[in-house]
């Protein structure tokens, strides 16, 4: 990982109306590699991702993605740049089938140079193949989690070089929750970088290799997820002067 | 025998008030923009089309082919010249805003086209009638309320199969979702303005045909477009259609209780709707 970054944001300062969310944060993502950020509620994490989608304004600094300038990019033309985002609350087309969800990421697709092996319905389905089986069906008529593989699979099918996940266990049973974190490998394989926005911490270093930590606005701590002590990143989520329990 | 007259001539009514209703009702559903001036670009279409026929001597043929690419870059430009500016999620802004292109539309035809009332000649095809089991059916009805029909199917087959039809539907249900997808909510929202308007290019010539058209009667061609809309459930292309037909039977068969009662009697209908099944008859929610 020398090579330079995929994604790279360089003193990006971003907020909603007259609240900073984050302040002058540089923040890398290599390519093929999972990166998880944590932090507590209200630590910026939700805001930095859709900074790098066009969904909140970069207020300062830049961001930079394959090598290009996106922070004054229209935000719907991200996708084709290969940059997929996993909305927090899954955010589907209520009323639509699960199908139609797919297409409509599918059909304003990056084009993908010859040889390289696209996301397609087909794959899809055979990744979460209960989706196949409801394809015909309206996205609400679907439990919590097979609702999550059709935003990951809506995400995915955009072919994204790094899809951002925002909170992709948020209120699923433990069970589909491992289920859906043995997909990530999965996409990781097929060269996708992936970036994880996770509250479970244990979960957040065990299915990546590499941990930020967000603090108000600010990255304090960052490090191989295989290196960094639990006591170092709870000193980080809660901020110097917690005793740790 | 007189009543199923009165419920035929009110469908074949109804299918002009659908014609309105769909462009309006595709509006909404994607923008959750009402949009005021609805019954005043109907006129303003129809007033062109009038002139053009005057000036060039075309038939309603011709007159509906060059009307519906203008009424098409009419919407394209209202979307993106004004609505787009003013689409969100307060639907005060673009309600203010379309209200206010009603007044500055009304007052420019007045100034170019005087008050007059005026209508457009579409030849034998106004008085031809056909015998359906006894009823004396026009010609020019049953060809308005056919092509409402095949206008409904056909934006129906749009918003389900094609790509643009895919990315509205997605607009509709989640603009932040969409965008995240790679849809361009802008764009859409101006195509989808320009099919609204386009569809009026049709309607105008009907209605001009039918009846006359004078620069202030947007205003009654906005509420029934808004009534069927209303009745048949906002943001339902079908139930634009259906909500059209409705209400057209309903001022029929008023108007054939008491000649005064028509338009009274499509208001109250309107109303019980409302009151009974607010979200409208054929609306999922």
């Amino acid at each position: 990982m020398n090579s330079s970054p995929l994604l790279a944001a360089r003193a990006l300062s971003a907020g909603y109306g007259d609240f900073q969310a984050l302040f002058s944060v540089d923040f890398d993502v290599f390519a093929g590699e999972v990166v998880a950020l944590i932090g507590a509620n209200g630590a910026g994490k939700s805001t930095m991702l859709k900074s790098f989608v066009g969904l909140v304004p970069i207020r300062a600094g830049t961001v930079t993605f394959d090598g290009r300038d996106i922070s004054k990019m229209p935000a719907h033309a991200l996708a084709s740049q290969g940059l997929a985002l996993v909305p927090e609350g899954r955010r589907l087309f209520r009323g639509m089938t699960v199908e139609d969800n797919l297409r409509v990421a599918a059909d304003r697709a990056r084009r993908l140079p010859a040889g390289v092996p696209a996301w397609t319905l087909e794959r899809l389905y055979d990744l979460f193949p209960i989706l196949g089986e409801r394809r015909g069906q309206a996205v609400e008529k679907l439990s919590g989690g097979q609702q999550q593989m059709v935003a990951i699979g809506r995400a995915l099918i955009t072919q994204p070089k790094l899809l951002l996940c925002d909170e992709i266990s948020l209120g699923l049973a433990p069970r589909v929750i491992g289920e859906i974190y043995a997909m990530l490998p999965v996409i990781q394989q097929s060269g996708t970088a992936i970036l994880l926005v996770e509250q479970d911490v244990t979960l957040a270093s065990r299915s990546s290799n590499r941990i930020c930590c967000l603090l108000e606005g600010r990255i304090v701590l960052s490090g191989r997820s295989s290196e960094i002590s639990r006591e170092a990143i709870a000193k980080a989520y809660f901020g110097v002067g917690h005793e740790v329990g | 025998m007189k009543w199923v007259d009165a419920v035929i001539q009110g469908l074949l009514l109804g299918g002009l008030y659908a014609q309105y209703a769909i462009g309006m009702s595709l509006m909404f559903g994607v923008m959750r923009i009402v949009n005021i001036a609805h019954g005043d670009l109907v006129v303003l279409l129809a007033l062109i089309g009038i002139s053009l026929a005057a000036v060039f001597g075309l038939g309603p043929g011709y007159i509906i082919l060059i009307l519906v690419p203008i009424g098409a870059l009419i919407g394209w430009i209202l979307q993106r010249g004004i609505l787009n500016w003013a689409v969100g999620e307060d639907p005060l802004p673009s309600l203010i805003a379309t209200f206010g292109l009603s007044l500055a539309l009304q007052n420019f035809m007045l100034t170019v086209w005087q008050a007059d009332t005026r209508s457009l000649d579409a030849g034998p095809l106004v008085v031809q009638s056909v015998d359906l089991w006894s009823i004396r059916v026009g010609v020019l009805p049953l060809v308005i309320c056919g092509v409402a029909l095949f206008l409904t199917w056909a934006l129906h087959m749009v918003l389900k199969t094609t790509k643009f039809g895919r990315g509205l539907r997605a607009a509709a249900a989640d603009k932040d979702a969409a965008t995240l997808c790679g849809v361009d909510t802008k764009a859409i929202y101006a195509q989808a303005t320009a099919i609204a308007v386009a569809v009026l290019g049709i309607a105008a010539v009907f209605q001009a045909a039918r009846t006359t058209v004078a620069p202030s009667d947007g205003g009654a061609q906005l509420i029934y477009a808004f009534e069927a809309v209303i009745i048949g459930g906002m943001g339902s292309i079908w139930g634009a259609f259906v909500g059209g037909l409705i209400l057209g039977v309903a001022q029929v068969v008023g108007s054939r209780i008491d000649p005064g009662w028509g338009i009274l009697i499509g208001h109250l209908v309107f109303l019980l709707v409302l009151a009974w099944r607010p979200q409208g008859l054929l609306s999922r929610h």
